[in-house]
C-alpha cells in the first residue's frame, strides 16, 4: 500500500487518512518505521475492525495462488521493497473504505485477494467525488 | 479452516452500508494512545485503509 505517500492530496481533498494493521502497538511502529510512513498506524490484534469492514479471510488459492505469487513479484519490483515476515493472520486480508462525516460508506475496495488493492489513484479518484 | 489459517471456501467481502459499529471501534497507535475510529470522520471524510499484514 503506497497511499502514504499521497497523504497530502489526501488531506488537501479535506479527508484524513488513517492506517489500521493487525498486530501490536510494537509491531505497528517498527513497520512505521521501516516504510517511513508519517502518520499514526492503529494497530487491531483482535481484527474488531477487519471483521466490522466486511474483510474476508483468503483461501490458499487466494493467498498463494499463481495470480498472487505473479503479482507480488511485480510489486516488489516496481517498488523494490520486498515483502517482509508476515505479522498478524496470514489469510487475513485487508482493504480500504471512505467514510462521510455522517458516517455513510461512500466508496469501498475490500480485497478479493491477497493481490487485490485498489490502487491511490483510485482511492483518491473516488475521494474527489465525495 | 486451512493451512495458515486460510478459509476453506472462499469468502466474499462485505463492507458495510455504514460505519456505525466501526466507529465505536478504539484502536492503540505505535506508540499506545487510543484512537476511536469514529473520531477520524466526524468533521469531514476519512480514507481508512486495512493492510494485510505489517510485513
Amino acid at each position: 500500500m503506497q497511499l502514504h505517500r499521497e497523504r497530502e492530496t489526501v488531506e488537501e481533498a479535506g479527508a484524513k487518512l488513517v492506517l489500521i494493521g493487525q498486530a501490536t502497538p510494537r509491531h505497528a511502529a517498527h513497520f512505521r518505521r521501516r516504510q517511513e510512513i508519517d502518520l499514526p498506524v492503529l494497530a487491531d490484534e483482535k481484527r474488531a475492525s477487519y471483521r466490522a469492514a466486511g474483510a474476508k479471510v483468503a483461501t490458499l488459492n487466494e493467498l498463494l495462488g499463481p495470480k498472487v505469487a505473479a503479482k507480488g513479484l511485480v510489486s516488489s519490483i516496481r517498488f523494490r521493497q520486498p515483502q517482509g515476515r508476515t505479522i498478524g493472520h496470514p489469510a487475513q486480508l485487508g482493504g480500504a473504505m471512505i467514510i462521510r462525516p455522517d458516517g455513510s460508506v461512500a466508496w469501498s475496495h475490500m480485497s478479493e485477494d491477497a493481490s487485490d488493492n485498489a490502487s491511490p489513484a483510485e482511492i483518491l479518484a473516488a475521494l474527489r467525488d465525495v | 479452516m486451512g493451512i495458515f489459517g486460510t478459509a476453506s471456501e472462499r469468502q466474499h467481502p462485505q463492507p458495510p452500508g455504514r460505519a456505525d459499529e466501526l466507529g465505536e471501534i478504539e484502536l492503540p497507535d505505535q506508540d499506545g494512545a487510543q484512537h476511536r475510529l469514529g473520531d477520524y470522520w466526524k468533521d469531514g471524510p476519512a480514507v481508512l485503509v486495512w493492510l494485510r499484514h505489517y510485513g
